[in-house]
């Protein structure tokens, strides 16, 4: 029994990288069970007019881009598809420009939309409490030019994005407390209806401002972004994510469960000091 | 003086800044707005002494042959080939900056975060023991949560993607609710002493 606690650590590894290749090579096709909240997150991004201008925070750091970037990605389709303006600017310095031009670019084209007419990069400026609050009162103030160095007067889109009272919704991707902040500096002073995806380990702190009526839709790591993309009638990362995401968790459940079969019986056996 | 007057300004941003956040007017936004452009090129100049100051202690380093030197030969390396690549040739798409970023830090970086899963599995098999009734109930939450927000959880026992959802929404939320609170009246009475100039350790002073 004591063997069944201290499987050696090598093994299990082994186990894992195996669990994540084989999905991923031979998908599962499991459907994702649609959450409360993933539904008024997509039902949210349907009521917004078209032609809306929409804020797009791509608030995350490459690390987690194996979960956010599914959002990030759905959420731009959502929002080309249904023919809304996006500004996208980031509050992260390192990576998160690069990455909010690399999706923008790439979903815009998919749609045949033009850069500063129906989207734009405001880049990264740092100071986000400052940058946050500053955008109220204007975005040309905080951001003069956008992430390629073009004055913000000279893009047509951004005639109409003037500060807050000018956009209609925020969608939110992030990584860390810069959804809070959002929450907090943005909707509760400002009234800026938002919605939020988050990674899994930020979920059930968000979870609270669905309670409160702060944001009004919640994607709570790959398993939110999958329900997203099956709202939208899609199945692409996120979707094959999951499928070894289960396979992992199984996994893990399986071996807490030899862990503790160890642990019981070797409590019930007699210590060899009593035996003797 | 040299401890007073950034005293005063902490406290005349301070007031300034609830003024705003509470109260509008043209007046009251104009100032706001002015002072909140100057706190982003302030937050700018933040950066600039940062840098400055992790070149000199590597180039310390370096300079007197601490045994970790080699650490900061490549990290002076990555800082000069970066910023050097971003102000001479821009950061926009295609360029050198965004290549080296997308085909070295970005994979690095999510190299460094998929490792946690190895190590959240190997540390799960080895702390996650049921060695009294509380510990028992946290493992029995996490094996349902766990079941419930994935797929396979479903044809496992079809209830057990509600009974997840519940403990997410209403035990979880409680509990989350409860450390917002206190993390925010925290934050406020902080700002409050920051604001009144009883915090000074910003100024490299104690409390």
């Amino acid at each position: 029994m004591d063997r069944i606690q201290s499987v050696d650590r090598r093994v299990l590894y082994t186990l894992i990288f195996i669990s994540v290749i084989i999905p991923v090579m031979w998908p599962l096709h499991l459907p994702t069970p649609e959450t409360p909240e993933a539904r008024a997150f997509f039902d949210a991004v349907e009521a917004i007019p078209p032609g809306s201008v929409v804020l797009f925070p791509f608030d995350f750091w490459p690390s987690t881009l194996p979960e956010t970037e599914p959002m990030a990605v759905a959420g731009l389709r959502h929002c080309f598809r249904r023919d809304l303006k996006v500004v996208g600017l980031s509050n992260v310095g390192i990576g998160g420009p690069s990455v909010a031009d690399r999706l923008l670019d790439s979903i815009g084209a998919e749609y045949g939309k033009v850069y500063g007419v129906d989207y734009v990069n405001l880049g990264y400026k740092a100071g986000y409490q400052a940058v946050l609050l500053g955008m109220a009162n204007s975005i040309a103030a905080i951001f003069p030019t956008d992430h390629r160095g073009t004055r913000l007067d000279s893009l047509p889109l951004m005639q109409r994005a003037l500060n807050y009272d000018s956009l209609s919704f925020v969608l939110i991707v992030s990584d860390n407390a810069m959804a809070d902040y959002w929450v907090a500096l943005v909707n509760a002073r400002y009234g800026l209806p938002m919605v939020a995806g988050v990674t899994a380990v930020m979920a059930p702190k968000m979870l609270s401002y669905i309670h409160t009526g702060q944001i009004k839709g919640l994607l709570g790591g790959m398993k939110g972004a999958a329900e997203y993309e099956a709202l939208l009638g899609e199945s692409d990362m996120a979707s094959r994510g999951m499928d070894a995401q289960s396979l992992i968790h199984l996994l893990i459940i399986g071996f807490i469960i030899l862990g503790n079969i160890g642990y019981v019986a070797s409590r019930r056996r007699p210590s060899p000091a009593r035996a003797g | 003086m040299k401890s007073r007057l950034p005293v005063i300004v902490a406290f005349l941003a301070g007031v300034l800044m609830i003024v705003a956040f509470f109260g509008r007017g043209a007046v009251v936004d104009r100032v706001a707005e002015e002072a909140l452009a100057w706190q982003t090129i302030v937050a700018g100049f933040a950066l600039l002494l940062g840098v400055g100051s992790i070149v000199r202690v590597h180039w310390h380093r370096l300079a007197t042959g601490h045994p970790d030197r080699i650490y900061s030969l490549v990290l002076l390396i990555c800082l000069t080939v970066m910023g050097g690549s971003g102000v001479l040739f821009g950061i926009g798409s295609g360029t050198l900056f965004d290549s080296l970023f997308e085909r070295i830090q970005a994979p690095m970086m999510s190299t460094m975060f998929s490792v946690l899963a190895f190590f959240i599995a190997s540390a799960a098999y080895r702390a996650f023991r049921a060695r009294n009734v509380l510990s028992a109930i946290l493992l029995l939450t996490a094996v349902i949560v766990m079941l419930g927000r994935i797929p396979m959880g479903q044809y496992i026992y079809h209830a057990l993607p509600d009974w997840a959802n519940w403990i997410m929404m209403v035990p979880s939320v409680a509990v989350q609710r409860g450390i917002i609170i206190g993390a925010a009246l925290g934050a406020a009475s902080m700002a409050l002493r920051v604001i009144l100039g009883i915090e000074r350790t910003y100024l490299g002073q104690g409390g």
